[in-house]
């Protein structure tokens, strides 16, 4: 009987789906997606669209045609097609789901079968997942024929975006389908789902923006203190040289410190005062970033990683040789730029390397442990409310 | 008789409002409905009827609530599989054709794909929408929706059929149609329990009957138990012969013997009896009184809606009592 349910209500979800049509509209944009990816090419002079060319440094001089398209599914394909486009349309597609479910009319002959309420609504909630699968799938499927076809790389571990994209969505739904179950609105699950989406980007936007800030005022520290280090290295030598001279040294009887300097390296070198002042400071700014840097953090620790759940792709797609090969590019097109002296401390390409590393490194546990933790927390309010509702 | 529902002590309160008030839906519902009759549930408008309907299909949790239905506790899902129910107001999903949308509600039922098959055709064809079968339901009246709502009431062959107003919007053919189908389904051995506000409907197929006002069953059982106290006889004579023929009855009925007010020459006795009504005739025809009619009342279901309404609206006495007013 489980299984005759399950069917039934996954059956109906296509139907309804269908009816609306978007099902259709939503796979024949990842259709169209697929071919505009097709359409991309590498040669020798640039990168090709269609029969045209754009003459760029990114040809196959420097560039395997497989990295070209692996890089364009990672960079594009997940994190703005996959991510952004096909979700949002997802979430149109899918935010009537629940508040239909609950609808007057629509519910009582429902609850009147024999199929418990946490069951119905789980099942109902994989429905809405179940889309999203199926239209990552064949998006992912057709750049796997792409990458095999044109690239010559045959790659079935891009299907791995499926599942990925999958977790992501499914932090999203979980959420409209509780706005859904609370507000019995389709449009008011989808605004509030996408003020939550939106929230949950400036904590990352945040995150990132503070994890610069705090690499960068380290990188800063590192610097003041190696300039500091240098300077009284300078300042000891000069004593040392004056002591070889048998010249008296600041701080002897013949030669006392001048009033308010208690440090004989301060009079031999008087621009070390400065540069231990912008030590201090560039102390406590570091200070200041890791205290910002945890509250964020807590928070972010809270919520669901959408950003490095999506982020999974890249660190399980591409391989470290890959990123070497695309860091080496990305240097020799950076080669010969002027350095801005007055750049802040995270635009140094050292920080954007920390900060990347530090992304890399977030494990896997805490990346979806705590975001399927939320999830099923926000899954299990669902439940409470479903079934403690009358209708 | 055993009991296809079996009733106790029903009582669901709401809260709600902007101080927390409680709202009492039901006040304590005693009901019991014998397996194999059809039973009509009456009220006005918020008496709880349809409250109580949810409680039994599971779509509303009671605040207390004991007893049974098929013999398993209130809110037992297994046995929601032996009932049918068709819920008021419903909106059944106008993407779906009604094949599809009977097939649907049966898997959700546990009937099997073969039998779902099979029994949607046949039922679309009982309700009268065979024709219809591959249309879509949002192409459909609102009648059309009621028949093919019944079919899907019916999809998993239930022992127990639970149906909210379900004639509301049917036409006369239509309404014809649904009796004639409960009329089946009783000669078939399933309970039918009906909530309807159209009296005369239920008048015609209902074994017995409760009226429920502001959350209370104020009286159950069957029409003729219900009406007895007010069935009488009345007897029409010539204005001229109205007092030759009220003395002649109150020789026989003393003073359940009277004029009707307004009426010229009708004599009220207050017996349901034929039999008891003979000596009254035979005296006045010895005494000359010309008999114009002799004419059996039996109060309809509405009269005694009415009167029940009207009497529950002042007081609000807990519990129920068999067979008569409480």
């Amino acid at each position: 009987m489980i299984l005759s349910q399950t069917k039934a209500i996954f059956v109906d979800a296509y139907r309804e789906l269908n009816a609306k049509k978007m099902f259709w509209i939503t796979m024949a944009l990842n259709v169209l997606a697929v071919v505009l990816f097709a359409s991309l090419g590498i040669n020798e002079r640039g990168v090709s669209f269609l029969h045209w060319t754009i003459e760029s440094p990114m040809n196959t001089a420097r560039f395997s045609e497989e990295l070209f398209y692996k890089v364009q599914f990672t960079t594009w394909g997940i994190p703005f097609w996959l991510s952004w486009i096909t979700a949002i349309l997802a979430l149109i597609s899918t935010a009537s789901i629940v508040p239909d479910l609950v609808s007057s009319g629509i519910i009582e002959p429902v609850l009147s079968k024999p199929m418990g309420r946490i069951r119905l609504f789980l099942t109902k909630y994989l429905t809405g997942l179940l889309f999203v699968g199926f239209q990552v799938f064949v998006f992912s499927l057709g750049c796997v024929l792409v990458i095999g076809i044109r690239g010559g790389a045959w790659e079935p571990k891009l299907l791995l975006a499926v599942p990925i994209v999958l977790m992501f969505f499914s932090y999203l739904f979980a959420m409209c389908a509780l706005f859904g179950l609370l507000t019995r609105s389709t449009i008011a699950a989808l605004l509030l789902t996408l003020l939550f989406w939106f929230m949950v980007w400036i904590v990352n936007t945040g995150d990132s923006v503070i994890l610069s800030q705090r690499e960068g005022s380290i990188v800063q520290l590192e610097d003041r203190r190696e300039d500091v280090e240098k300077q009284e290295r300078f300042a000891r030598a000069r004593i040392e040289q004056l002591q070889e001279e048998g010249k008296p040294i600041p701080g002897d009887a013949d030669r006392p410190l001048p009033e308010g300097i208690d440090d004989p390296l301060v009079v031999m070198n008087p621009a070390l005062t400065a540069s231990r002042n912008r030590l201090a400071e560039g102390e406590e700014s570091v200070e200041m970033w890791e205290a910002w840097y945890g509250r964020v953090f807590a928070l972010k620790t809270i919520l669901p990683k959408t950003q490095e759940t999506i982020g999974l792709t890249e660190r399980w797609l591409i391989t470290q040789e890959e990123i070497t090969e695309l860091l080496g590019f990305g240097n020799e097109m950076n080669e010969g730029r002027p350095q801005d002296e007055d750049a802040p401390a995270f635009a140094d390409p050292r920080v954007s390397e920390r900060v990347a590393t530090i992304m890399r490194e977030r494990s896997l546990l805490w990346i979806l442990g705590t975001s399927f933790g939320y999830e099923f927390v926000i899954l299990g309010l669902c439940c409470v409310v479903f079934v403690r509702r009358d209708f | 008789m055993s009991h296809a529902i079996d009733l106790a002590q029903v009582q669901k309160t709401y809260k709600g409002g902007l101080f927390g008030s409680r709202v009492h839906a039901l006040r304590g519902v005693d009901l019991k409905v014998g397996e194999g009759e059809i039973f009509g549930l009456l009220g006005p408008n918020g008496a709880g009827k349809s409250t109580l309907v949810k409680i039994m299909m599971t779509v509303i949790r009671p605040s207390s609530c004991s007893g049974t239905v098929l013999g398993k506790k209130v809110g037992d899902k297994a046995t929601l599989a032996r009932i049918g129910y068709l819920p008021e107001h419903h909106r059944f999903p106008e993407y779906l054709t009604s094949r599809q949308m009977v097939e649907h509600f049966g898997a959700l039922s546990g009937v099997s794909k073969k039998d779902r098959r099979r029994r949607s055709m046949e039922l679309l064809e009982t309700v009268g929408m065979k024709d219809w079968a591959d249309a879509k339901i949002g192409s459909y009246s609102k009648g059309m929706r009621q028949r093919v709502g019944i079919a899907q009431a019916l999809i998993n062959d239930p022992k127990l059929v639970v149906l909210d107003e379900p004639t509301d919007g049917v036409d006369p053919t239509g309404r014809r149609d649904i009796r004639e189908i409960l009329t089946r389904l009783k000669d078939e051995g399933r309970t039918v329990f009906l909530n309807s506000h159209l009296l005369s409907e239920l008048e015609m197929v209902c074994d017995r009957v409760a009226i429920m006002v502001k959350g209370l069953v104020r009286t159950h059982g069957t029409i003729d138990e219900l009406t007895t106290d007010q069935r009488h006889y009345t007897i029409t004579v010539s204005e001229s012969d109205k007092d030759r023929a009220l003395s002649g009855a109150k020789d026989v009925f003393g003073d359940a013997a009277e004029l009707v007010p307004g009426r010229a020459g009708v004599v009220r006795i207050d017996t349901a009896q034929a039999d008891r009504v003979q000596p009254v005739i035979d005296k006045l025809r010895g005494a000359g009184v010309v008999i114009h009619a002799v004419t059996p009342f039996r109060p309809s279901l509405e009269d005694l809606f009415m009167q029940v309404v009207q009497d529950g609206a002042g007081g609000e006495t807990p519990g129920a009592a068999k067979g008569g007013r409480s």
